[in-house]
């Protein structure tokens, strides 16, 4: 009995010197990790990419009845995947529907990447650990009111019943809209799926979240034709790619395969004729950007050295262009045609004041 | 091992060294000194407490609370521990309704669980065991989602003679709103009412005692509940008039699709009391059906014996004792819907809980935003203790 109660003594003793030592080698390890991460050759090791998506927004990202994961962010998950693991279907899809939790996904490492309509603002830049790397979606905030609601823009909207996702800059411009036009509301605030649930079933009379995520849940709607989307956008919300501060690598790699996968697009490189183009590249830019030899001659590497030249070309093969990857998630549930999503190239034929924004830096 | 004789302990140095009762204390203390400054230390050195403060709190909210109820802050101009408090007279709200509610319900079944009547028991047995053997958080969404699909659209509202109005944006309701009356302001009259209703009260308790103890001299029945009750009723009448009984009755009305004046009770709220009220409400009625079940036999057979009625033996001998058993674990059920409440974040109800995440989500200070959040919730089951330990102390007051 007395040796029995000694053991048990010196168990306790022994978890907890172990404890404390626990407890102080993560000490030695957070003071290590001060320096520059690099998240590209973690993907490697893994063999598999980490995307932090949303899973409740139809066109976007959403998760389908037979659990998997569709959408325009998608497209750009599995374009990362094949540029560096040169496989697009290595992706881990984690679920980061969740606005209020998404960075700390990202800074605890739970994630590669946040690819999860997610604006860029300057305080996140600053305040949250978090990088933007190339926007991928140009949108703004909007409002949806049922077509029969007699609402026209924000001046029809006093006193009005709004559901807003908390947690987002959503919220914060709602607030200074109606200051700003000195109008009463009565906010609803929730999860994103559950204030659009809400609006649907007529507890609120608006719906404000950016015009894409309004017009992503209303086309999927049997109903679609019951409500409407104003043309009053009362902000700018351009979704961008998160990646940890401090891993220009990762950052460099992930915003070039977006500006790769515009560049395709102006220039008329497509997911079906990208091979015959890498075979036989019809000029010296094509040649760079699928990063194979033009008439014999050297691959020009350009400086990326975590990835091989042809990651871009891998990226175009698994998804696409741009353009591509827009019709075949979004198409016409949002028009792009001479909206800021369009190219520049494009805007000739637009009507005065519109336009594309949606232009490829050079990749040389 | 020897034993020593006559149980007079061993000389220290026959003992090993850690059976020593100094040696033991030393230890243990020594470990727990060890692993609170390890932890401590650990929390000290991985959180960055260089901005620590509450300095947040105070800034500019912009952003506007929903679910409020005779506050009205935009949250543009106001602070954010403005839009906080608002949170919490939401909590409140909720969790009073519910207390009251959960008790009267709760006492309701429990008793009913003991009927003599098959029926009553069985359905009052079904009713504990559906509320209590399923989740809170399916009961509050569940009711939420019910109000929200299952209600009609406010476009085609149920309206109840122009005064009560049913749609999926919440129940509307007359409710009385203070005017000026005679002299001074709405607030004006509401402070004066309110001062005079506790003198009534104070009077009206004096009467109450005084005709219990005429009760005691004479063996008479001296009906000191009624009088005191007739007396501040009267009191309350008399006073109300004497102010110039200055309150109108606010009629909700429906513009647009808006619901303007009256009391507007919304879903939110419904679903959260709702779904605290079932819950607590089966677990008041097994405390008070097991306080009476744990009374002697001999106490109802004593009160039959000496002629009391059915609802006389329940209100005069067995529900008194059988309170002694009850408040202390009514009390817990009354902390845990302080502590439930926090479910508002599944129906959109904007309660403290939620504000906080929205303030945190917004300023960052997670830290000092939960430290605020546990206080908040501390005190008020503080205050809810305090209130129950007082009922506790009158009810044991006479031992038996």
């Amino acid at each position: 009995m007395k040796k029995l109660r000694f053991g048990l003594l010196a168990a306790a003793v022994v978890a907890i010197v172990a404890l404390v030592a626990v407890a102080c080698g993560d000490d030695d390890g957070d003071g290590g990790g001060e320096g520059r991460g690099n998240t590209v050759q973690t993907i490697k090791d893994r063999g598999e990419l980490k995307c932090g998506v949303k899973q409740t927004q139809p066109l976007f990202g959403f998760r389908e009845a037979d659990g998997t994961v569709v959408g325009f962010d998608i497209e750009f998950c599995k374009a990362l995947a094949a540029a560096v693991l040169k496989d697009h279907t290595k992706v881990e899809y984690i679920d980061a529907s969740d606005a209020s939790t998404r960075f700390e996904l990202l800074n605890e490492e739970e994630i590669d990447v946040l690819i999860r309509t997610t604006t860029i603002t300057a305080s996140r830049d600053r305040e949250l650990g978090v990088d933007f790397a190339q926007t991928t979606f140009y949108t703004g905030q909007g409002f949806a009111v049922r077509t029969d609601s007699g609402i026209d823009s924000t001046s029809d909207m006093g006193e009005a019943i709004i559901c807003v996702q908390t947690g987002t800059t959503t919220e914060q411009n709602v607030a200074d809209h109606f200051t700003d036009i000195g109008l009463e509301y009565d906010p609803q605030g929730g999860l994103s799926q559950d204030v659009a649930d809400a609006f649907f079933a007529g507890r609120c009379d608006v719906l404000t979240a950016d015009a894409s995520d309004l017009a992503s849940r209303i086309a999927v709607r049997d109903d679609a034709a019951d409500y409407k989307i104003l043309p009053q956008i009362i902000s700018k919300e351009p979704l961008a790619p998160g990646v940890r501060d401090y891993d220009s690598e990762w950052k460099d790699v992930v915003n070039w395969v977006v500006h790769g996968l515009i560049r395709a697009e102006e220039i008329g490189i497509t997911k079906a004729n990208v091979g015959q183009m890498a075979a036989n590249p019809p000029n010296t830019e094509v040649a760079r950007l699928l990063g194979v030899p033009f008439q014999g001659g050297e691959v020009a590497a350009l400086g990326f050295d975590s990835v091989d030249p042809q990651f871009i070309q891998r990226a175009i093969a698994a998804v696409g262009n741009y353009g591509e990857i827009y019709d075949r998630t979004i198409g016409d549930n949002i028009p792009r045609a001479c909206t800021l999503n369009d190219l520049v190239l494009n805007n000739s034929g637009c009507p005065d004041g519109q336009g594309g924004i949606q232009y490829a830096l050079p990749y040389r | 091992m020897a034993v020593a004789a006559g149980g007079a302990p061993p000389p220290s140095s026959e003992v090993p060294l850690l059976y020593r009762r100094g040696v033991r204390r030393l230890l243990t203390q020594g470990i727990y000194v060890a692993l609170t400054a390890v932890v401590i230390g650990y929390v000290y050195t991985s959180l960055d407490l260089r901005e620590f403060g509450f300095g947040f709190l105070s800034e500019p909210a912009a952003f506007k609370v929903g679910n409020q109820w005779l506050t009205d802050v935009d949250g543009v101009t106001n602070s954010r521990i403005t839009m906080y408090l608002v949170g919490v007279w939401s909590s409140l709200r909720a969790v009073l309704v519910a207390i009251a509610l959960s008790t009267v319900i709760g006492v309701l079944i429990g008793v009913a669980r003991l009927s003599s009547n098959w029926l009553v028991a069985q359905m009052a047995m079904l009713y504990v065991e559906i509320f209590r053997n399923t989740p809170l958080l399916v009961q509050v969404v569940l009711v939420y989602t019910i109000l929200l699909i299952g209600a009609p659209l406010i476009e085609n509202v149920v309206n109840v003679g122009d005064f009560f109005f049913i749609s999926n944006r919440g129940m509307a309701m007359p409710w009385p709103v203070p005017d000026s009356g005679f002299w001074g302001t709405p607030d004006w009259f509401v402070g004066v009412w309110v001062a005079a209703l506790l003198a009534i009260g104070f009077v009206a308790q004096r009467v109450r005692a005084d005709r219990q103890g005429r009760e005691r001299e004479t063996g008479q029945p001296h009906y000191p509940n009624r009088w005191a009750l007739g007396v501040f009723a009267v009191g309350a009448v008399i006073s109300f008039f004497a102010l110039g009984a200055p309150v109108s009755i606010d009629e909700p009305v429906i513009v647009g699709t808006h619901y303007i004046e009256g009391m507007v009770m919304e879903p939110e709220f419904t679903a959260l009391v709702a779904g605290l009220t079932l819950y607590t409400s089966a677990f008041i009625a097994e405390i008070v059906r097991g306080g009476i079940q744990a009374l002697p036999r001999g106490q109802t057979e004593a009160a039959n014996a000496v002629g009391l009625s059915g609802y006389q033996r329940l209100t005069l001998v067995i529900l008194p004792q059988a309170l002694r058993q009850i408040i202390p674990s009514v009390t817990n059920q009354y902390l845990n819907i302080n502590k439930n409440s926090s479910l508002a974040y599944a129906v959109l109800y904007d309660d403290l809980f939620r504000v906080a995440n929205i303030v945190q989500n917004k300023a960052g200070h997670a830290l000092e935003m939960f430290f605020v959040i546990i206080v908040t919730y501390m005190l008020i089951s503080f205050a809810i203790s305090v209130v129950m330990n007082f009922f506790n102390a009158r009810v044991t007051a006479q031992r038996i």
